[in-house]
């Protein structure tokens, strides 16, 4: 399923002695690439910022480094300048007036010396764009004129991409993903290995290729290598409950790095397989697995990237259980009685408003839960959403923004932490480790899973 | 802890005219820490950063008492009285007390040939470092200087005369610095402000009809402080009272911004503190600390007493229209003129969006797609 888009220009000059133009991305390109971007809604924003700086207050990059080049509005100062020099009458009026009049006889050059957008500067901004952003979105909620930062982010990236100014992580994630079916080179050969070992555990069957089931299953690469028991909790979970489900050998993987990367091409290809396997086995739903961006990439991006609308529709794994809990199909039994705290991941709970099913989820079967002071749609990012954690310049800025996270978690002082991210959780469970704090991470559906009622039907599925 | 002795320890007094200002001031009962809190309140009213006001003690303890030369010309000595009777005694008063107020012919004794005396041997005594403060207009030097003389001196010969060898001017209150009331209209005096005449010299402008005491003071300390005179704005004012206007500092505003307006003096709105902008309330256009400083040793101020903004520290504000007009009403029938507007700003934004979408589109047109054989290159 190589389905490689042909390069337009395959006749590319040859990107020889140009360090920075390998693959035909250009400074052109990338210009192109940003004009594409500019619609309506960033237009309306770049006029209305007051340069308040209150998205500086709410990014945990600034907030923990004090760096004013990390404030979320200066990151998108290179499409801010294109904007104003291609998309407003003022801009281009000074355009003109540079081209036509003799501005350096009449001593008004330095009045009309607007900036230019050049390689330089994107490459300046790749760090800015990349390393310091996790398009948490928490800048978007305080901006007081309603400015919507984190979606320019993921416009500028495209820039960056066009212009051949993106991380080398992301560059090897993307390339992965499109070329073996997983941003960390995972083959459907390796998860075969875990559902054997899943079905040995559990007796239980796992169900491939299962025509019209209701559920289509995915997972994140980073599942299926660091934390195995989450398709085990999935497999026995859904057996409990009698729900009919299925994984595609076609395409088993939810992540996008397109998204991540900021390019809506190599995002549309990593879609289309979702689709193309859910409408072969024709399921009614597909289910995102424990992972934040997976989800914003299949249930909101997706259609657009794709420019059509889904056969069927899709669903965080946390959203199912907790459906499946409030139709009674989930009995569990005893309750954990140490101090439980909550990481809402950015993408589920700010930017998918997916926030009270995880609480209910956690009544079932936590005695002892305490929420962190700022959750839900204000809460903070752990620091490595975004494409941060794939790319290997960022990581001591990724610690640096864990700070923050560290800080909300000791002031509630929980015994262990859940989380419904793979990324969020590695994050967790890195940092926590990296400032010896012993607070062990888990996911959510493992967390229910351990809870359920033994029944002696055995499987429903 | 230094004790607020005149004597010297030695037991002798400390020679008067050798004072400085710290040592005058604590002979006038001011306690060390009462002195802090001015310095405090003066760098935050100067927007010095709050590490200066030590700096402002430091200056001020040691600081030799400047001479100072009063000038009062066509005025109603309203500046003088809010000066000294502002509210008392404050740390404010006291500054003043302690500069050499040499000449002041509201308030010193002397009258006549023996005032005139004291004023030519403080000149001569500190010639090129006093300071002139003028309090009024004066009779401009093509008018009948008639209409204001001081021991048979005109106004214009003596403010001339007088600023010749001083540092600088501080012209108090509306009427010296933007001509005031005398020279409202018609005018019948010919009146002009100081800084009409005086263009050799720095003319710091505290306007006000009165000026607040602390801004007068608040400039003398600065210049005691630091050698020179503070930032000003465009009418020469010092912008650190200056530099916000009413209506951005009113405690009002929140009614403003919500469109609650008092309609009349004794209306619900009147009664329950809403804005009176309607009411002709200056406040937008006024620039002043009044908000933030208030009057009386901090009690209220004009709009906390009900009564809208004159605009006193204004230039001309006499002469702009009617005090209980407001600023700007919209004329009669505009609606069709707003309606008319409005439609040709939509098209006119119309347009200008299609024209910017239509070149994101073109953009689209010469997308080269990214493809994951692109990028390995890049590997």
């Amino acid at each position: 399923m190589t389905e490689a888009v042909l390069t337009p220009g395959a006749d590319l000059p040859e990107s020889s002695g140009t360090t920075q133009a390998a693959g035909g991305f250009s400074l052109a390109r990338g210009l192109n690439a940003l004009r594409e971007e500019m619609d309506a809604p960033v237009a309306s924003f770049f006029s209305s910022c007051v340069h308040c700086g209150l998205c500086a207050t709410a990014c945990p990059f600034f907030v923990e480094t004090g760096d004013p080049k990390y404030t979320p509005i200066h990151k998108l100062e290179p499409m801010r300048i294109l904007w104003e020099q291609e998309f407003t009458f003022w801009g281009k009026l000074k355009g003109v007036l540079r081209e036509k009049l003799p501005l350096d006889k009449l001593g008004l050059d330095k009045h009309f010396a607007g900036k230019q957008v050049t390689d330089e500067m994107l490459a300046e901004w790749e760090p800015l764009l990349y390393d310091s952003c996790t398009m948490c979105g928490r800048c978007s909620m305080v901006c007081p004129v309603g400015n919507d930062i984190q979606y320019m982010i993921r416009k500028a990236r495209e820039g960056q991409v066009a212009s051949g100014h993106s991380p080398e992580g992301l560059v090897a994630a993307s390339v992965r993903a499109v070329n073996t079916g997983s941003p960390m080179g995972l083959k459907w050969k390796t998860l075969d290995v875990q559902i054997r070992h899943v079905e040995q555990s559990t007796g239980l069957e796992v169900p491939i290729d299962k025509q019209g089931a209701d559920y289509l299953v995915l997972l994140s690469s980073m599942e299926i290598i660091n934390f195995p028991e989450y398709l085990e909790a999935l497999t026995k979970i859904f057996a409990h409950a009698g729900v009919s489900w299925t994984l595609s050998q076609q395409c088993f993987e939810a992540t996008n790095a397109g998204i991540q990367i900021g390019s809506k091409d190599i995002a549309a290809v990593l879609v289309q397989r979702v689709v193309d396997a859910a409408e072969a086995l024709d399921v009614k739903n597909v289910i995102s697995p424990e992972c934040g961006h997976a989800y914003t990439a299949i249930r909101w991006e997706g259609p657009n990237a794709i420019k059509r609308a889904y056969p069927f529709k899709v669903f965080h794994i946390i959203e199912v259980l907790d459906q499946l809990r409030a139709d009674g199909r989930i009995k569990t039994e005893g309750r954990e009685d140490d101090r439980l705290s909550l990481h809402d991941p950015c993408n589920l709970a700010r930017k998918s408003g997916v926030i009270q099913q995880q609480r209910n989820l956690m009544d079932l079967v936590a005695e002892n839960f305490v929420d962190l002071k700022e959750h839900g749609k204000m809460q903070w990012c752990c620091g490595a959403g975004g494409g941060v954690s794939s790319n290997e310049r960022a990581e001591a800025l990724k610690l640096a923004a864990f700070k923050k996270k560290k800080a909300q978690i000791e002031e509630v002082e929980p015994d262990r932490m859940v989380t419904m991210c793979a990324t969020c959780r590695t994050q967790l469970e890195e940092g926590l480790e990296e400032f010896t704090m012993d607070i062990p991470v888990i996911g959510l559906t493992e967390l229910i899973a351990d809870h359920l009622v033994e029944s002696d039907e055995g499987t429903h599925a | 802890m230094v004790t607020a002795s005149p004597h010297r320890p030695d037991g002798r007094p400390a020679p008067a005219r050798q004072a400085t200002l710290g040592e005058s001031l604590r002979r006038n009962g001011v306690s060390r820490r009462g002195f802090l809190k001015f310095c405090a309140a003066t760098a935050s009213m100067m927007a010095l950063p709050p590490s200066m006001a030590p700096a402002i003690a430091a200056a001020l303890e040691s600081a030799r008492r400047p001479s100072v030369i009063w000038l009062s010309f066509q005025e109603c000595t309203g500046c003088t009285e809010s000066l000294t009777r502002s509210f008392s005694p404050t740390v404010e008063n006291l500054i003043l007390d302690t500069i050499s107020l040499d000449y002041h012919h509201t308030l010193q004794a002397a009258a006549g040939d023996a005032a005139e005396h004291a004023r030519e041997a403080a000149m001569h005594a500190n010639a090129g470092e006093y300071l002139v403060v003028v309090d009024g207009s004066l009779p401009g030097p093509g008018a009948n200087p008639g209409y204001s003389t001081i021991a048979g001196i005109s106004n214009y010969d003596m403010l001339m005369e007088t600023v010749a060898d001083a540092a600088a001017v501080i012209a108090v209150g509306s009427c010296a610095a933007f001509g005031g009331l005398p020279k409202a209209s018609p005018n019948p005096s010919g009146a002009v402000a100081v800084q009409d005449l005086v263009k050799d010299k720095p003319v710091i402008n505290v306007s006000g009809c009165p000026p607040l005491p602390m801004v007068i003071t608040g400039v003398l300390a600065q210049y005691l402080t630091f050698g020179k005179l503070p930032e000003l704005d465009q009418y020469n004012r010092p912008l650190a009272f200056f530099g916000q206007s009413i209506h951005d500092r009113c405690y009002r505003r929140p009614f403003y911004d919500k469109g609650l307006f008092a309609e009349t003096f004794d209306d619900e709105g009147a009664k329950k503190g809403w804005c009176l902008y309607r009411l002709g309330c200056k406040g937008p256009m006024t620039y002043n600390a009044c908000a933030t400083m208030k009057w009386n040793g901090g009690t209220s101020w004009p709009v906390e007493a009900g009564a809208p903004c004159l605009g006193c520290s204004e230039p001309d504000f006499w002469d702009a229209g009617g005090f209980y007009d407001a600023l700007s009403v919209p004329p009669g029938n505009s609606g069709d003129m707003l309606l008319a507007a409005g439609a040709a700003g939509v098209a006119v934004g119309a347009g200008v969006g299609l024209l910017a979408r239509s070149q994101a589109k073109g953009a689209a047109k010469q997308h080269q797609t990214v493809t994951a054989e692109e990028l390995e290159q890049k590997l």
